[in-house]
């Protein structure tokens, strides 16, 4: 709906508060391609689908809406970098855009924390599906200053795509919108056993099963180690958290010696803007501190 | 295990444990109903792969009004993948019958103590991570503000908007200390 190039930023948690070099590399990338990020003062916590939806549908929904209604207040589409964020605001805004009851039982409960009423405005939308198909693998050759020559395990995460009745971005089963587009960038995708398969972080049972989560990731990294790539592409800061701080935790519990670095999709397109490597913030993550980009086709 | 918590384990469930209309409030319910137990969902759960995890013994149990599946700690093993929701040939939408059914648990106070901190966060912090120092340093590193113009921030700046918002949302019940079984639940 926003004619002019903006959108409203929406931080969440994980990336401001564990990875905030995303949130630098998703600024950097935006302005270079000039587009407007506006803060969303007063945002909240999307809240995280796993957790608080399970706790209470209702009371999600409504805290999900008083965010999406900061956005329609500044008459912007909002714009994430994390799945669960997504899955969060994609939903609900798909939700009371379609049910009337819902929407006056949210706005009801609304009024209570503030000035808020969910009018069904605005969208939600995923810097991954933004920068590879709004954007896509052609047009970024005209913003790109180098390439980047490396393999890649890409992890979609689940709620990127799924449920796709909802999402409406591409099938969930065989999607190739992240390939075409890190392909586009000089990365070679590679193909590993069970990729789109969870990371083992998502529904709350990182909190409360951790042993269950870190064995669904052990099996995945083994998965991904067996193709030996450069780097773990997520698209989720969630994920990334998952992959970055699990590997650790499988390194000192089950005998592995993993050391793959986990890189999201707006770092990578950072560094191939052009943005100074000293802001990609790999010494922050727990695995691949000392990775470094090789670039390929620099160009002046 | 005593002899009290083994007779408290019955081996069989009885008629108290069903309640044919209990979970009549869950959407889609016709949907629910429409189960044909082909097991498709469990099938592709990668959580099921590695724990004791079926779905579809719980969309069974939703079926069937069987109330034990709000003490099950193992409906909170699904990670929400929707790899069954993707490909149910009935459309029942299992990952959302799994999140009503949490729901209700917690409704009872069936809820683990990690889950009961992500709340106290959100109340407090209006964030499920709250920030720290560490970070708070790499994002002055980065020539990002220190602090994240969220409503934590709000507060920071002296507001009460999070204080109404902790107020109004999420208010779950508390922990049911009378009942072993639950005991030993929140204790994991």
């Amino acid at each position: 709906m926003s004619e002019n190039k903006s959108f409203a930023f929406f931080l969440g948690c994980i990336m401001p508060n564990r990875y905030p070099q995303i949130e630098k590399a998703t600024r950097f990338i935006m302005q270079k391609l000039g587009w407007e990020l506006k803060d969303m003062a007063r945002a909240s916590c999307c809240p995280a689908p796993g957790v608080f939806r399970s706790f209470d549908k209702h009371d999600w929904m409504v805290a999900a809406a008083r965010n999406i209604n900061i956005a329609e207040k500044m008459n912007t589409d909002i714009l994430t970098v994390c799945n669960g964020c997504f899955g969060t605001l994609q939903e609900v805004n798909h939700h009371l855009k379609e049910n009337d009851v819902s929407k006056e039982k949210v706005n009801q409960k609304l009024k209570e924390i503030g000035e808020y009423e969910y009018q069904g405005t605005i969208n939600v939308r995923h810097i991954a599906e933004f920068l590879g198909f709004q954007i896509g693998p052609q047009e970024i050759q005209n913003y790109i200053v180098r390439k980047v020559n490396a393999t890649a395990a890409i992890h979609y995460g689940c709620h990127f795509l799924k449920p796709s009745k909802t999402r409406n971005i591409q099938s969930p089963e065989k999607p190739t919108i992240l390939e075409e587009y890190v392909e586009a960038l000089g990365v070679k995708s590679l193909e590993f056993k069970n990729k789109h398969t969870c990371c083992g972080a998502g529904g709350g049972v990182k909190a409360a099963h951790p042993d269950a989560s870190m064995t669904i990731l052990a099996e995945k990294m083994s998965n991904i180690a067996e193709v030996k790539p450069d780097f773990i592409l997520d698209v989720c800061p969630f994920c990334h958290l998952q992959f970055d701080s699990g590997q650790e935790f499988l390194n000192k519990n089950m005998g592995t010696n993993y050391d793959i670095p986990v890189i999201h999709i707006s770092q990578l397109t950072a560094y191939c803007m052009g943005m100074d490597p000293k802001y990609l913030g790999f010494n922050y993550q727990t695995v691949g501190k000392k990775f470094f980009f090789t670039p390929s086709e620099e160009k002046q | 295990m005593s002899n009290q918590e083994l007779k408290k384990k019955r081996q069989f469930l009885t008629a108290e444990d069903f309640d044919k209309h209990y979970f009549d409030e869950i959407a889609r319910r016709a949907n629910i109903m429409s189960c044909m137990q082909c097991g498709t969902c469990t099938a592709s759960c990668e959580s099921g792969r590695w724990t004791a995890f079926k779905t579809r013994s719980i969309v069974r149990k939703v079926v069937m009004g069987d109330l034990t599946a709000l003490k099950d700690p193992d409906i909170w093993l699904c990670t929400t993948c929707y790899q069954c929701y993707e490909r149910c040939p009935r459309d029942v939408r299992p990952t959302d019958v799994i999140i009503e059914l949490r729901n209700y648990a917690v409704k009872l106070g069936n809820i683990s103590d990690p889950h009961r901190k992500t709340i106290e966060f959100l109340k407090k912090f209006g964030h499920g991570v709250p920030i720290n120092d560490a970070v708070k340093k790499q994002r002055e590193e980065l020539g990002l503000p220190q602090l994240p113009n969220t409503i934590y921030k709000d507060k920071v700046d002296g507001n009460d908007e999070l204080d109404r918002f902790a107020e109004v949302l999420f208010n779950i019940s508390k922990k049911p200390n009378n009942d072993p079984e639950n005991k030993e639940h929140n204790s994991k």
